[in-house]
Formats: C-alpha cells, sequence, structure tokens
C-alpha cells in the first residue's frame, strides 16, 4: 500500500508566457458584469473582490482603468455607525472588509473619506480578553481577524489602539508542533493561516518568535512535483497558495527553498488564454481572487513586467513607500 | 471559485445556460430584496426565516443572512416557551445539517451551528460529536472541510468535557484505519502533553481553560511529553512509516518528537574588554533589551549604561553591548566583579575581571546549554539507536525515500552529531539529487549542521579559532554562539553575504573569506578588534558595499584581489581615502 502524490499534470499546451494585457483587460471588465448570476452571489465578499481587482491592476500598471469616484463612494455607503466596514451596500460590517477597504482607500491615497476614529473603535472594540480578534460582533475567533486588525491598523498609523502584547500572545498560543499556525489554538497548520499569522507578527514586530527553519520546512514542502503549490499535505496544488506559501517564505527569509521556475511554470500554466485571468490550477475557471495572487506570486519570484509586491500586505511596495511603511522581513 | 473545470460547450449550449442563468438570478435577487427590505424594516419573523433559508441552502457563504437569522432566532427565544425553543434550535441544527451536506466548508455554516449549539436549552453534545464523526468520513482530504470539522469537534470536546484520553484512543483509531493522518498526528500534540505532561504539575485539562490567558503551547516542544510516554509513540509512528513509506504526516510527527528541549531562557555569555572599555553579553534568545530590564553592575554599584544591539536592524536581538564611563576599568591593576542582571526572567551571571588581564569571559559551552544536541537517558539512546537501524533498513528497501533520508540525518544528529558526520555530508549529497527541488533547503540544513559540529570542536579543543572551508556553506547561523572568536575561516564555501548577525562576533580579529559569492558585507558592523580581513575571489562589486569597514577602527590589512570591483578606474586611491587606516591593502 502507498499513497498516491496528489498531483496535477501540466499539459505541454499550457500557457507559459506571461499574458499581462489579457489579464488586465479581464479585471477591467469584471466589475461591470452586474447582470452576472456569479458577481451577484459573490456580493457578500464584494469589498475584498474591489480589492483583488484593484490590486492586480495596480502591481500591472492598469490601476487607472478603474473607476476611481464610483469605488469610493459605494466604500463610503458601506461603512456603518459602528465604524465597520461591510463587503457590499445592505450587508453587515466585518473586519475582513474593514480591511480590504482601507487597503482599496490606501491604493488611491483616500482613506480620510471614511470616519478614521470610529472604523479605529470599532477594530479595538472586536479584540477579546484573551488577545484575541473577533470578526465581528457575533463573535467567531479566528487568527484571520488578528491580522485583519493589525493591518488595517497599520495601514492607518493606528496600531496603539490594541493591546498588542495580548494579540502577539494569542497568535503565538495557535503555533503548532510542526512550526505552523492555525485559525484558533489546536487548530491544525494551513499555508492561510501562516500567512495571516506571519504577517502579524511581522507587523507586530514579533518575528523572532517563529521556528523559521522550521516553518520554512513545511512550508517548502508544500511544493509538488509540478511546481505548484498546496496549502497544506496531501492536498491539490492551487494558484492562490503561491501567495499564501511564497509570501510566507518571503516573510520568514526562506523564499529561496522553493523551486523558482518550476513554480512560476506552474503559475504561468494556470492563465486562460482565451479570457485572460488565473484559475485555481490549469484548466479551470478563473477569477479575480486568483488572478491577484498568481501576478503577486510571479512578483514576490521576481517578474519584471509586475511591480514588487510587499509580502505582508499584498499591496504594492510603492503604496506602501508612501505611507512609510516597511513591516519587517527575517533575513 | 475552486475546483470548477472549464468545459467547452456549442453556442446553443451557451446560450441555453445564459437563460437558466438569467432566471436563476432573477429569483435570488427577489429573494435577496425581500430580506433586505424585512430587515430595514426591523421585522424578525418566520417569513424571514425562511426566505433566509432559501438563500442560505444555496449561499452559505452569504454572511448577513447568517445574522439576520440569529437576530431572529434570539427575538423568538424571549417569546417562546422553553420546549419550543429547544425545537426551534434542534430545527436549526438540522437545516444546518442540510448546509454543510452541500458545502461543508463555510465558515459561516460551522459558525452558526456552534452559535446554535451554545443556545440550545439542552444541547446535545454526543449528537454533535456524531455528526463530526460523520463529516470526517464524508472528507477525502481533498476538501477544506476537514479543517473545520476538526475545530468543531475540539469547541464541543471542550464544551463537554470529553476526557483527554478518550480523544487520544480517537485518533489512536483514525491513524490505525489511514484516514485523516496529518490532522490526527497534530491533535496528538496537542493532547500529549496535556495528559502525559513532563512535569508533575500538569497543564489545566483542556475542557478547562481559564478565560483570562491562552493555553500554553506546549504542543511546539516534544519534550513537554514525559519521556515514557515519548518513546511510545516512536513506536507508533514508526509503525505508521513502515506501513506506509510515503505518508508524509508520519514523518513531520515524527521530526517532532525527534525535537530538543526548550532551551532554558538564560544569560549565556558576559564578555568585557578593558581597552574597548566595553560588554557584550549573549542570551539564550533574542531580546529587547529596553524592555527586558538588563542591568549591569559594577563592584557592588549599578552603573548607568546604555544598551545597543550590535546591528541596528535588530530591535530584538541574542547579543547586546553597552560601554563603561571612561576610566571604569582601563587600568589593569585593577580587579573588577561585574554582574549583568536580567530582571525580567530573574536571572544574572557574573563575570571576574582580574588584574594583569586586559579582558574576561563567562560562557556556558553549547553543550553545557544541551544547544545542539539533548543530554540522551540510556532508554532514549538505545531507543533512538533502534529507530535508526530501523530506517537504514528501509533505506535499503527505497533508496530515493528522502523522508526516510533526512530522518536518519535528524536521528544522528540526536546520537552523535561528531560521530555521524561523515555520513550526514553524504545523505545530504543523496538528498539534493532525489529531491532537488529542496536542494538549496537542504543546503543550508547542512551548512547549520556543520556550523554546530564547528562549534563543539572548538569547544572541545578550547580555542576561539573558527575553521569551516571547503563544506559547501551555503549561509551561517549560531552567530551569537561565536561572540568569543577571534579568528574565523569560512573560504572556499558558497556564501552570498556577511548578514548583519555576523556583527555579534565582538571579538573578531581576523576574517578570512575567500572564494566565495560574497557581494554584501552588513556584518561587518562596528566590530572593535577587526584587523584583517581576506575577502580574494567574492563578488564585491561597488566601491559602497565597502564603506561599513571605515566602522572597524582596528582594520589595517584588506585583500580585495579577485573581486569585480577592483577593476573600477582609481580604486587604489578610491580605497585610500575610504580607508586611510588600512596600510596593507591587496587589489
Amino acid at each position: 500500500m502507498g499513497t498516491q502524490v496528489k498531483d496535477v499534470v501540466i499539459k505541454s499546451d499550457a500557457p507559459s508566457a506571461l499574458l499581462l494585457d489579457k489579464h488586465a483587460d479581464y479585471i477591467a471588465a469584471y466589475g461591470s458584469k452586474k447582470d452576472d448570476y456569479e458577481y451577484t452571489l459573490s456580493e457578500y465578499l464584494r469589498m475584498s473582490g474591489i480589492y483583488w481587482g484593484l490590486t492586480v491592476m495596480d502591481l500591472m500598471g492598469q490601476l487607472t482603468r478603474m473607476n476611481q469616484q464610483e469605488i469610493s463612494d459605494f466604500i463610503k455607503s458601506c461603512q456603518h455607525d459602528c465604524g465597520g466596514i461591510s463587503a457590499s451596500i445592505g450587508h453587515d460590517p466585518h473586519v475582513l472588509y474593514t480591511l480590504s477597504a482601507v487597503q482599496i482607500l490606501s491604493l488611491y491615497d483616500n482613506v480620510n473619506v471614511l470616519d478614521v476614529d470610529k472604523m479605529v473603535e470599532y477594530v479595538r472594540g472586536l479584540q477579546q480578553e484573551d488577545g484575541s480578534f473577533a470578526g465581528d460582533k457575533w463573535g467567531e475567533i479566528d487568527t484571520r481577524f488578528s491580522f485583519c486588525a493589525v493591518a488595517t491598523l497599520a495601514l492607518l498609523g493606528r496600531l496603539d489602539a490594541i493591546n498588542m502584547d495580548k494579540a502577539v500572545e494569542f497568535v503565538l498560543s495557535c503555533m503548532n508542533f510542526d512550526g505552523g499556525f492555525g485559525c484558533r489554538p489546536g487548530s491544525e497548520s494551513h499555508a492561510g493561516q501562516i500567512y495571516c499569522c506571519t504577517g502579524f507578527l511581522s507587523i507586530a514586530g514579533q518575528l523572532h518568535q517563529v521556528n523559521a527553519d522550521l516553518l520554512g520546512w513545511w512550508l517548502c514542502e508544500r511544493q509538488l512535483p509540478s511546481g505548484g503549490l498546496n496549502g497544506r499535505p496531501e492536498k491539490l496544488p492551487d494558484v492562490c497558495y503561491s501567495w499564501w506559501v511564497l509570501a510566507s517564505l518571503k516573510i520568514i527569509g526562506r523564499i529561496h527553498w522553493i523551486d523558482k521556475s518550476k513554480l512560476r511554470s506552474f503559475i504561468l500554466a494556470c492563465q486562460d488564454e482565451e479570457t485572460g485571468g488565473f484559475a485555481d490550477r490549469p484548466g479551470d475557471m478563473v477569477d479575480p481572487f486568483h488572478t491577484l495572487f498568481g501576478v503577486a506570486g510571479l512578483s514576490l519570484l521576481g517578474e519584471g513586467q509586475i511591480k514588487d509586491v510587499n509580502p505582508v500586505l499584498c499591496m504594492p511596495e510603492d503604496v506602501l513607500e508612501r505611507l512609510g511603511l516597511h513591516p519587517d522581513l527575517l533575513s | 471559485m475552486h475546483g470548477r473545470v472549464k468545459l467547452k460547450s456549442t453556442a446553443q449550449q451557451e446560450e441555453e445556460k445564459r437563460k437558466e442563468r438569467e432566471k436563476k438570478l432573477k429569483i435570488y435577487v427577489a429573494g435577496r430584496d425581500a430580506i433586505f427590505t424585512k430587515r430595514l424594516e426591523g421585522v424578525l419573523d418566520d417569513e424571514a426565516l425562511q426566505l433566509t433559508q432559501q438563500l442560505l441552502s444555496s449561499n452559505p457563504d452569504f454572511a448577513t443572512l447568517w445574522n439576520y437569522r440569529r437576530e431572529i432566532l434570539l427575538h423568538l427565544e424571549t417569546v417562546r416557551e422553553e420546549d419550543d425553543v429547544q425545537k426551534m434550535y434542534e430545527a436549526e441544527l438540522l437545516f444546518l445539517e442540510s448546509c454543510l451536506k452541500v458545502n461543508p466548508k463555510s465558515y459561516g455554516s460551522w459558525h452558526h451551528r456552534g452559535w446554535v449549539s451554545a443556545r440550545l436549552p439542552r444541547p446535545d453534545w454526543a449528537r454533535e460529536l456524531g455528526l463530526c464523526d460523520r463529516c470526517l468520513s464524508l472528507d477525502d482530504r481533498n476538501c477544506e472541510s476537514e479543517v473545520h470539522c476538526w475545530d468543531y469537534r475540539r469547541m464541543v470536546v471542550k464544551m463537554s468535557g470529553v476526557p483527554v484520553d478518550q480523544e487520544l484512543q480517537f485518533t489512536d483509531r483514525l491513524i490505525g484505519s489511514n484516514f485523516s493522518n496529518y490532522s490526527s498526528w497534530h491533535y496528538r500534540s496537542t493532547l500529549l502533553p496535556l495528559l502525559h505532561p513532563e512535569s508533575p504539575d500538569p497543564p489545566s485539562p483542556c475542557h478547562q481553560h481559564s478565560h483570562s490567558s491562552p493555553p500554553p503551547s506546549p504542543q511546539t516542544h516534544s519534550h513537554r511529553v514525559c519521556e515514557e510516554q515519548l518513546l511510545k509513540e516512536y513506536e507508533l509512528v514508526q509503525n505508521a512509516f513502515f506501513t506506509d513509506p510515503n505518508d508524509q504526516s508520519a514523518w513531520f510527527y515524527y521530526r517532532w518528537l525527534l525535537g530538543r528541549a526548550e532551551r532554558e531562557e538564560m544569560i549565556s555569555c558576559v564578555f568585557v574588554s578593558r581597552e574597548e572599555e566595553r560588554v557584550a553579553v549573549a542570551f539564550s534568545r533574542p531580546v529587547n533589551a529596553s524592555s527586558s530590564g538588563l542591568m549591569l553592575v559594577l563592584d557592588g554599584q549599578p552603573q548607568r549604561v546604555e544598551w545597543r544591539s550590535v546591528h541596528p536592524h535588530f530591535r530584538h536581538s541574542p547579543v547586546w553591548i553597552c560601554a563603561l564611563p571612561p576610566g571604569t576599568i582601563s587600568d589593569i591593576i585593577n580587579e573588577h566583579n561585574l554582574t549583568v542582571h536580567w530582571t525580567e526572567k530573574h536571572t544574572h551571571r557574573d563575570c571576574a575581571l582580574y588584574t594583569g588581564r586586559s579582558e574576561s569571559w563567562c560562557r556556558d559551552s553549547a553543550t553545557d546549554q544541551e544547544l545542539f544536541r539533548s543530554e540522551l537517558s540510556v532508554e532514549k539512546t538505545s531507543v533512538l539507536q533502534s529507530e535508526l537501524q530501523s530506517c537504514n533498513q528501509l533505506l535499503e528497501l527505497e533508496p530515493q525515500n528522502k523522508w526516510c533520508l533526512l530522518t536518519i540525518v535528524l536521528l544522528m544528529r540526536a546520537l552523535d552529531p561528531l560521530g555521524y558526520e561523515r555520513e550526514t555530508l553524504s545523505h545530504f549529497q543523496t538528498l539534493k539529487e532525489v529531491d532537488s527541488m529542496r536542494s538549496a533547503y537542504y543546503g543550508d540544513l547542512c551548512s547549520k549542521f556543520m556550523i554546530e559540529n564547528t562549534i563543539l570542536k572548538m569547544e572541545y579543543a578550547e580555542v576561539r579559532v573558527f575553521s569551516l572551508s571547503d563544506k559547501n556553506l551555503t549561509m551561517l547561523c549560531h552567530l551569537d554562539q561565536l561572540l568569543l572568536v577571534t579568528h574565523i575561516n569560512l573560504s572556499c564555501n558558497q556564501l552570498l553575504r556577511l548578514p548583519p548577525q555576523f556583527a555579534m562576533l565582538q571579538c573578531l580579529e581576523v576574517l578570512e573569506a575567500d572564494d566565495n559569492a560574497i557581494e554584501n558585507l552588513d556584518g561587518l558592523y562596528y566590530l572593535p578588534k577587526l584587523q584583517e580581513v581576506s575577502l580574494k575571489n567574492n563578488q564585491i562589486s561597488k566601491l559602497s558595499d565597502l564603506q561599513l569597514l571605515t566602522s572597524c577602527p582596528k582594520l589595517t590589512c584588506l585583500d580585495l584581489r579577485g573581486n569585480p570591483v577592483t577593476q573600477i578606474a582609481n580604486i587604489q586611491s578610491e580605497l585610500t581615502e575610504l580607508l586611510p587606516s588600512v596600510t596593507d591593502l591587496l587589489i
């Protein structure tokens, strides 16, 4: 008995050149699909969807093709009385969309269309006694929300609003036997959570608490024979892990432990030559989420045609430069 | 968004699909708008429950609808009898079960289920546990639901007080049937320290976490588990990877079992030098001097000193330096007694500076600290030796199995790092061949082990010379252990830079690093005793790369032959201007 290695096989006719123009066209057209079923069904994450689209356009130097005014107005109408931001009009506020909103407005250098003080209060109010963060008033706890909270406050220059020591204590309590992190204490390691926790620790200036050699090993073992990365052992590769895993490796100073050229080939194979955009794996349907993380992953790999992306905040480095934000990275 | 294959279809098929989606969209939007209208009007009735139910069945990620449902349910709680509330929430659980069948990975559904379970007047935790069992059996690990399911299980266990050993047996069963392995091993790593702690005072049982502080993370160090149980675990894991040598999870878990104990928090070295009138302190882990309560006492008098880390890059550093007031210790006739207090950790270190001695130090060796290898009991040694034998047998059957190779290396490190050096190097060579995607990882890991061995050899020889040339070194680490080193030879390796951490070599007098690929000298930062630097045949290409050398006041010899920088016009005069005290310059 032996376990087969779960992986994909990249066909010989899979795309091997970077089709940036096609991706820009895909994203530019995506927002106009307001009568589309899939688009409407994803309304519950619209704020994040806009963040994915705008960020990838900015990374490709095409941000001007998006409608800044319309988006700013939309975001303004999503701020609730409690200060939190919702994914869309009529939806409830949540820390996930509060971060996305701040990220979007940071791209436009326009955060002040929102009531920033109220937003800071909203985030502060989500911190629990044990240092963890709830996503909203309904109390779901997840280290993703710890990341969202500090990333939001870092972009606003308001990290002093929370109890950072307690927040760090909670995140560290989610560290596992394999050096990775899960959503809550006792939860299994997962690349998405690892990205959130290493990103959190970077912002908190506590990266030295990570066991970089052990975690780096777990992360580089995500690379499969196809060159793609999975999110945890024995799962299929997915282009979004080119971000979660790669950014985590960059943050802990071990990005060279991945075979870069094989990963690059995998990411390029996930492009759709017809429609533009990236899918989770070669041959699947594309979407803006995977398009951002495919392009961002390529940026981390040093792709010349794409702007440098910051591995902690997944935003263009030049935006963070303007804000004076330089989160720590291990060397 | 995930796993949706793109299918080609005819124009007619496309048109049919489009019409169908248009219809679905209309229904959906009507439903959504009706719900939003009701909510805005503050309506909290059964119709709203029905409408949200319809939409959530096909779109459970629409989080706002779960919120609305909770508002309605909370309201109904206030106007219904307990029995009706019980029925209401049981119906909710039934609804959630169907949602989870359709989409087992929705955060919204799982969170709502947890919320409902907690609000039931008479919760049925056994049923919830049964749901988790069923959910796990549906999952084929191709699905994110597994992670949600286990997290939900942990919540149920906590709420209902399921004993730890029962959960441990549950993982036994799963592992035995080769199912959900990684999650099971992971769960074991969290349960073992609770059930079989190494110390007589166990941490609080898993179902009684205190609310004010998060539980300790015993799972990061297998040494929190008592040795007797640990040795049993070795057997369990060995069975797993002998049954299936490609089952990754067992190998990951095994690596954890081979891990060393957490280092005791302490000051590992204090060094004092009369000439520079400075004190250097090395800690067992990176600290921030300003928040750690570092205090220096000289001859019974607390000193007002400013601590700085070895490089401005690091707010947290294992090595800190301070300058003493001029004249305090410079006279070689005087004897002095220094104490460094780490008040945050209630520990301190003394160092005596004798008459006639220009410097002094006090240090625990790497061996004393069990830095690179734990002291093993006779029993554990024997177990590990037989493990090593078994793994070697497995390797004969599966010579390309990288998990086995790496584990053999780790076993050898645990048993006898110096004795097995040759085999270790050979295995790393094989690893780079059979698992070439990760050859950079193996290169760095091998470098780390060779550095550890060199430190051990240096300590046994009781010298302050560190020599590690021609060993394919790809990186430098453990530099905090080299605080006392006076001579270092890193020639003929594959180093790309001397990182900022290199500045921890505060006693360094001679640096030889010829024949590498060094292009960055960030670590040659304020090294007060550095006199000779040889960097022949490297990749230093700009004058600015050498700027930092001006911070080393004693530097007199510099060999830069074979570097691209020597090809720059007027380099001789540029360097003489930059480094006037370097009288012996070779380019």
